[in-house]
């Protein structure tokens, strides 16, 4: 499975919503409405599945799925 | 039947009942002191502890550390009991008040108003001081787990619960408060049910403290039942002549009715719960206290837009300056009738507890 593939897999789950709202340049906060307890548990879940570390500030910068996906493949 | 010891490890508690860390100034040697003399938990506040140090509008960094120090040092004085330092995530000098508290090696941190996610790595090899975030959902329970472990290999030493009735900064959105879902009574049986497949993995107890609106020992022993291991209570412990604050902030619970409670949008960006008096109906109305912000104490406060300082209204509520400043109370403070010493009030609450749970 693609890295865009699985992020997205991981969103739908973490967030409980559909898959066709899963755009790469959805905001996770504005339009997937996730809180800041969300955010947390999802930036977890990733470190987890791609087995990386995103430190704090590092995670307050990653604002969409695009920008995940970036992350994740610059630092495997 | 007699209260149960609370446990943290290896610190044991005979009494299980913390008294609230209150900011500004409300729980300081005076009081904190007092509750572990009774065998329970005292806690310090932090929250601008420097408020009376003479440079403190110059340096506050500073001020607050030295402050906090000194406090220590008092209630040391004053008992050999447990006392922990409750320190608010948003306050901008968490780290170093931490660090100084784990120095001084306080037996537990509370840290709330925001999740301590980093809190762990203030901890010293050689520390044995307890830390224990403040939360406000079960969901909060298992992501704070979750984060310790995964950075820190730390499991929570234990969780205040601290449920929508509760006085001073609230960990709900306003809507929320109301919504019977989030009662404390539910959020003890979540938080507990949530906690213990960490504890099973762990082979380590993760005590459940329910606070919020906790009034007397039949109260207690509800939430004991419940699966709580310990009470927090805030408001009752205004009520003692331990407590740090002038006495007409003290007065101001006992005329207090329950018309006289309401929700405020703290500047910190909370809700909170608080005591109607001319100051607060001068901001609802649109009024502003013209101020330049001296402290810089929390992150998130909106300094700019707000109508007030809060810490300068809390400060001068603490010395009875009213008329500058309110008070924050939890829901319970209109059933207040009269100041007693921490001595009494363990008493009343222990036969209480007694008589309930027998
Ligand atoms: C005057 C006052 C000040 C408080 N200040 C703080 C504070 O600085 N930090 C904090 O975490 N909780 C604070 N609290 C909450 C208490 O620690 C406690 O959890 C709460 O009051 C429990 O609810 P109760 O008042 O119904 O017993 C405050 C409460 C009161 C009444």
């Amino acid at each position: 499975m693609s890295v865009e593939q699985k992020v997205k897999e991981i969103v739908v789950d973490q967030l409980g919503i559909s898959a066709d709202e899963v755009k790469p340049e959805a905001k996770f906060v504005e339009d997937l409405g996730a809180d800041s307890l969300d955010l947390t548990e999802l930036i977890m879940a990733m470190e987890e599945e791609f087995d990386i570390e995103i430190d704090d500030e590092k995670a307050q910068e990653l604002l969409t799925i695009q920008a995940v996906v970036d992350f994740i493949k610059a630092n495997q | 039947m007699d209260f149960p010891e609370l446990r943290f490890k290896d610190l044991v508690a005979r009494v299980p009942i913390i008294q609230g860390g209150m900011g500004v100034g409300i729980s300081l040697s005076g009081l904190s002191s007092a509750v572990a003399n009774q065998g329970g938990i005292g806690v310090i506040s932090a929250a601008m502890i420097g408020m009376e140090e003479p440079d403190i509008a110059k340096n506050p960094e500073e001020a607050n550390i030295r402050a906090l120090q000194k406090e220590i040092a008092k209630a040391r004085e004053m008992t050999s009991g447990i006392l922990g330092v409750n320190i608010m995530v948003a306050l901008s000098n968490f780290a170093e008040l931490v660090k100084t508290s784990i120095r001084e090696r306080m037996d537990i941190i509370f840290a709330g108003a925001g999740l301590p996610f980093d809190l762990p790595q203030y901890q010293t090899p050689e520390s044995r001081t307890k830390l224990v975030p403040i939360i406000s959902s079960a969901r909060a329970a298992r992501v704070m787990c979750k984060k310790w472990l995964s950075r820190f290999n730390y499991l929570p030493d234990g969780f205040v619960v601290e449920g929508p009735l509760a006085g001073g900064h609230l960990g709900f959105k306003k809507e929320q408060l109301e919504n019977p879902e989030f009662k404390l009574e539910n959020l003890v049986q979540e938080v507990v049910a949530e906690v213990r497949p960490f504890e099973d993995e762990h082979g380590q107890a993760i005590p459940v403290i329910a606070a919020g609106g906790i009034y007397s020992g039949e109260d207690i022993c509800r939430f004991l039942r419940l699966g709580a291991s310990g009470v927090q209570l805030g408001t009752r412990f205004v009520a003692t002549h331990e407590c740090d604050a002038d006495m007409a902030f003290k007065q101001s619970f006992i005329d207090c009715t329950e018309e006289d409670l309401m929700i405020i949008k703290s500047p910190v960006g909370m809700p909170g719960r608080a005591m109607r008096n001319q100051f607060l109906e001068d901001v609802e109305k649109g009024g502003k206290k013209p101020f330049k912000c001296l402290y810089h104490c929390i992150v998130t406060c909106d300094y700019k837009q707000s109508p007030y300082c809060i810490a300068s209204a809390l400060a001068n509520a603490k010395k009875g300056r009213m008329h500058k400043g309110f008070v924050f109370a939890g829901q319970t403070a209109h059933r207040i009738q009269e100041i007693m010493s921490v001595k009494e009030l363990i008493e009343s609450l222990r036969q209480e507890y007694a008589q309930a749970c027998s």
